[in-house]
């Protein structure tokens, strides 16, 4: 019997939000996009029910296609920076509330993952400790996001790194080595 | 830019018949339910080709999974072949290509109503369980908009009230299934109503489970190797359905969760409930090469 067959943005999308969600799933472990970059994750998560903030042109015309509306980084929902020299921006970002734990933000971040800094994760989706190398972000990150969570209010992390993607969910202790 | 670069190609039918901007919004909700263990996410819940009420949140989450590569088993009571199951895989099979299977050892994505297989799903394997009433606060408090403020506030006085009444007035706990469970020491959450024995299958399990409730339009998740603590007082231990020492009369499977079948004599006859392990242990008798999966249960115990 015939059935339908995906087409190129839906396979996209569905290999995009398998990584992320897995990558979510197992803090600390690294999975593949289908393509490079944030591209994929646009697609396969943003439309006009987002608000959306980016600091990259090429990403918020992107983003404007999907019909999102572009908003500063307090109001938004998803947030994708692709320059990050410093951590102030953290503490704009939507927190949620107890009631609402779901509209914190997902914050979405170009970082070097292997290199760098060694941390420690515990939480759920690990099994026992994990340990991953991050480079490419401010040196206060990891304390400010630690003073700014306060479970189950806080915001999801995904780092990028060409097609790699880990993802730090507002649940995971970081602990910087 | 164009008419055309705004637009999308003509297509007969949406790629696992929801449409694109529905498996979006599935997604962004699946993300923030797996980063807040046993959270409600509430989410738009579409019209599916289903009755509210016999798995349409289940299936909405498997729509959006699903890929031509993923091989997807369904289970209504622990069996692949009731009406229910049966449809439901025919159905996500039409919409979407994916091929199905019965063995729980070769699927990537199960979707059960009101049980988790007895053998042990991998880190790779999706659990879709479909959810009748996610809320668990809802006999003690059926204003959900107070029930949301107890959760916020981590307010689970009343809970452990109905389970304390319970032994006072029974001398034991009654509620049999959906147990109300503490998801990583935070959030109460319903495992949907799976019996006692199923509960401790969550408990730091290598797989991710997500529970979805169609007709009332939340979604929470289970992650791995997260804590999934039944509500119990420390000196009244939690206790799983005594099916331990029951032999299943067709397949002679012994130690796993049974359906209990009355016979005319008013005795009772049992079978096992995940009825494909009852068919791998038939295959077996009868001679066959088959490969069972390391369980959760041996010899009627859960292994620690």
């Amino acid at each position: 019997m015939a059935h339908p067959l995906p087409s190129v943005p839906e396979t996209r999308s569905n290999a995009t939000f398998d990584a992320l969600m897995w990558a979510l799933s197992r803090p600390g472990l690294i999975r593949t996009l289908p393509e490079p970059g944030m591209d994929g994750l646009i697609d396969a998560l943003i439309d006009s029910e987002c608000r959306v903030h980016t600091d990259d042109e090429t990403l918020a015309r992107q983003i404007a296609r999907t019909g999102a509306e572009a908003v500063p980084i307090a109001a938004a929902d998803h947030v994708f920076l692709t320059a990050f020299p410093d951590a102030a921006p953290l503490d704009h970002l939507s927190l949620g509330s107890d009631l609402y734990p779901e509209t914190g933000a997902t914050l979405i971040l170009p970082a070097r993952i292997g290199s760098g800094s060694r941390l420690r994760l515990t939480g759920p989706g690990v099994d026992g400790e994990e340990s991953l190398r991050i480079d490419g972000l401010p040196a206060n990150f990891w304390t400010r996001r630690r003073a700014l969570i306060r479970y189950p209010m806080g915001f999801e992390l995904f780092l990028i790194d060409g097609t790699s993607v880990v993802g730090l969910p507002r649940s995971t202790e970081v602990e910087l080595l | 830019m164009s008419l055309k670069s705004l637009t999308r190609d003509w297509e007969p039918m949406s790629y696992g018949f929801l449409d694109a901007s529905a498996k979006r919004e599935i997604r962004r909700k699946m993300l923030k339910a797996i980063a807040v263990p046993g959270c409600q996410m509430p989410y738009a819940s579409r019209e599916v080709p289903m009755a509210r009420g016999w798995g349409t949140g289940g299936l909405q989450i498997s729509c959006t999974l699903l890929n031509p590569k993923t091989k997807v088993k369904v289970i209504d009571q622990g069996a692949d072949d009731s009406v229910n199951a049966a449809s439901i895989r025919r159905f996500l099979a039409r919409v979407s290509g994916a091929p199905t299977t019965l063995d729980t050892l070769e699927a990537d994505l199960i979707q059960s109503r009101h049980r988790i297989p007895e053998e042990k799903l991998r880190d790779n394997q999706v659990l879709v369980l479909q959810v009748p009433n996610p809320e668990p606060l809802r006999p003690v408090q059926p204003n959900m908009s107070i029930a949301r403020q107890m959760h916020a506030d981590a307010d689970y006085g009343r809970m452990w009230l109905q389970l304390y009444e319970q032994i006072l007035r029974a001398g034991r706990v009654m509620q049999g299934a959906s147990y109300p469970s503490l998801v990583n020491g935070r959030f109460v959450m319903t495992p949907s109503p799976i019996p006692r024995w199923d509960v401790p299958k969550l408990h730091m399990a290598k797989h991710l489970t997500i529970l979805s409730a169609g007709r009332e339009k939340r979604l929470h998740a289970v992650p791995p190797f997260t804590r999934v603590e039944p509500l119990v007082f420390d000196d009244v231990p939690y206790r799983v359905e005594e099916h331990g020492a029951l032999t299943c009369t067709r397949s002679g499977a012994r130690g796993f969760f049974m359906n209990e079948i009355p016979q005319d004599d008013g005795s009772s006859a049992f079978e096992i409930s995940d009825s494909e392990y009852g068919v791998k242990t038939l295959r077996q008798r009868d001679g066959e090469a088959v490969t069972f999966g390391d369980t959760w249960y041996k010899h009627g115990e859960m292994a620690q």
